[in-house]
């Protein structure tokens, strides 16, 4: 029962990992990255490991990969082109060798799992429980877990500084609906293309004044 | 494999197609509920000739979406257009076998089982993971209709799952900390004290609160049905979709609503617990599992009363709003009532 799981979940992972490499479309390659998260969720829970099972489903199926696709839906990414000569053909004699490092490494694994003595794992055992992980957590492994939190606080606000726009506009004024947002070239087309400063107004002409420039334009392009 | 897995394996299914088809039956009585009780609050009267007041209008709706013609847009993207409404409407179901329906109750002549198709350590975390999956649907149907208005609600839609989502599971940390767990039995269990009344939602108010805003924001209904916001997005990510397509998404928001219900109900409302219940049948009689049943069934009921009477009265929120309220307000309050318990909890116990 537990093999046929396995060999139906390892199946389903690593067909899903080839198709996110083999595909053209980067959507479909996120979807097939989702496809290996959830079966690897899968074979956690044939592993005995159901919270390991649950967190990898919320956070990186329900939580990254939602940005990940957010971000190529917003770009609207089209499907890659298929180039004769890659600008990465480069790394074409690396990729040979990390794999031969895997295989190897494989290999070394299985060998050595099969000459280790056979201990039998106790079917009742709650190392996978959420009890259990929780406790080692908040005493055993307590400074590397602090330690973890911390970097990803690092993160947080770090990408928060780097991404924040500096406001033109005064604190306080905010952009309402049926405000006319305008580049201030339109009025004059001296002006530089990132002055973005905005205005409370219902109209050109009441924008122009607010901003305090006057409207060039010919009288019978004004709206 | 022995006879005792096959034959468990056998009630597994038998439990589930229980479950499936009591769910799908009442959500077909709530589509028809919400249309009448809509219906008057608008001074109208609603579907009532299909069958005594209107009772068989569900069943001639789903005859209606099967024989409708299937209309697939030229430029989509034709194997995700299809996928988009089965993962919505799968990943809705698959919720409906962790939550406890009753407690273990003896029945004549098949013996002590317990109400709930599957019980595991961390079911309050896979009803979490499942829903989280759920949202690709909306925003792959958003994606590959191609139609500026289908990807607006799919993106809209991502844009506020991820932000709720967030002020959802932190509200439901309250709970957690008071049960010591996460498997959902336990935590109605820890419910039954005070003669069946110890519900949380008198020791967690403010977790209770803000768990219904963020449950109604992540089913994407009124006031937070910006994803579909048929007066901006003509239907937002289903304007593409006709006939038993857009019946399986109908069908996955109704059934997202029940998923919610039910976990407000397990969490905050002592799920099958009835007040005096215990007192009056014993733990485990029949009568006992029955008048839990029942109990269960009308608190998830008031939940989604609760989502008409709402759809009924409020109006839709601007997109600014939405996220303000989401990330300003709402995960703010959720951290400090995680904060309040944890510190009572400290210290007074």
């Amino acid at each position: 029962m537990l093999v046929l799981l396995f060999i139906l979940f390892a199946g389903l992972a690593i067909g899903c990992a080839i198709a996110l490499v083999a595909q053209r479309n980067p959507l479909y390659s996120a979807i097939s990255l989702i496809g290996v998260f959830i079966s690897l969720a899968c074979l956690y829970v044939t592993l005995a490991a159901p919270f390991i099972a649950a967190v990898q489903v919320i956070v990186y199926a329900g939580a990254i990969m939602v940005l990940v696709v957010f971000v190529i839906m917003l770009l609207n990414v089209e499907q890659e082109e298929r180039r004769r000569r890659s600008r990465l053909g480069f790394l074409v004699p690396a990729a040979v060798v990390l794999a031969a490092i895997l295989v190897a490494e494989a290999t070394f694994i299985i060998w050595f799992v099969d000459r280790s003595p056979v201990k039998p794992v106790n079917s009742i055992s709650d190392t996978g429980l959420t009890s259990s992980i929780g406790s080692a957590l908040f005493t055993k492994y307590l400074l590397p877990f602090e330690i973890t939190s911390i970097l990803l606080l690092m993160a947080i606000v770090g990408a928060m500084t780097l991404a924040r726009r500096i406001k033109e506009t005064p604190p306080g004024a905010a952009v309402l609906p049926g405000t006319q947002v305008l580049p201030l070239r339109l009025f004059d087309p001296n002006l530089p293309l990132s002055d973005t400063r905005a205005a409370e107004a219902h109209s050109t002409e009441e924008a122009a004044e607010m901003l305090g420039v006057s409207d060039e334009r010919d009288p019978s392009e004004r709206d | 494999m022995d006879w005792a897995t096959i034959l468990d394996i056998v009630l597994k299914f038998v439990a589930i197609t229980i479950v499936f088809t009591v769910v799908l039956l009442m959500v077909a009585y709530t589509v028809l509920a919400e249309r009448r009780v809509l219906a008057f609050i608008q001074g109208r009267l609603g579907p009532n000739r299909v069958g005594y007041g209107g009772a068989l209008q569900p069943f001639a709706d789903l005859l209606k979406f099967i024989l409708k013609e299937d209309i697939v847009p030229d430029k989509s993207t034709r194997f995700i257009y299809f996928l988009a409404p089965v993962i919505a409407t799968m990943a809705a179901l698959m919720t409906m076998i962790v939550y406890p329906f009753g407690p273990e109750t003896s029945i004549p002549f098949i013996g002590t089982i317990p109400l709930s198709v599957a019980r595991f350590d961390v079911a309050l975390l896979y009803v979490l993971g499942v829903t989280s999956v759920g949202v690709y649907g909306i925003m792959l149907a958003g994606w590959s209709s191609n139609n500026k208005y289908s990807l607006m609600g799919g993106l809209r839609s991502s844009a506020q799952m991820i932000s709720y989502e967030l002020a959802l599971g932190l509200s439901l940390i309250g709970v957690i900390l008071l049960a010591g767990t996460l498997d959902l039995q336990k935590i109605v269990e820890m419910q039954s004290a005070w003669h069946g009344f110890r519900w949380s939602i008198f020791l967690q108010p403010l977790g209770f609160i803000i768990y219904l805003i963020a449950a109604i924001a992540e089913t994407n209904r009124v006031p937070f049905d910006l994803p579909e916001a048929e007066t901006e997005l003509v239907a937002g990510f289903h304007t593409e979709y006709s006939a038993m397509k857009f019946a399986l998404f109908f069908l996955a928001e109704y059934i997202n609503m029940f998923t919610v219900s039910m976990l407000a109900t397990t969490l905050f409302l002592g799920g099958w617990n009835v007040p005096f219940a215990e007192d009056l049948f014993g733990r485990g009689t029949f009568l006992f599992g029955l008048v839990g049943v029942i109990g269960f069934l009308l608190k998830v009921i008031f939940f989604l009363f609760l989502y008409i009477w709402l759809r009924g009265t409020l109006p839709r929120f601007r997109f600014d709003q939405l996220m303000n309220f989401g990330w300003k307000f709402l995960l703010p309050v959720a951290l400090l009532n995680i904060f309040l318990t944890a510190t009572i909890l400290m210290f007074f116990t």
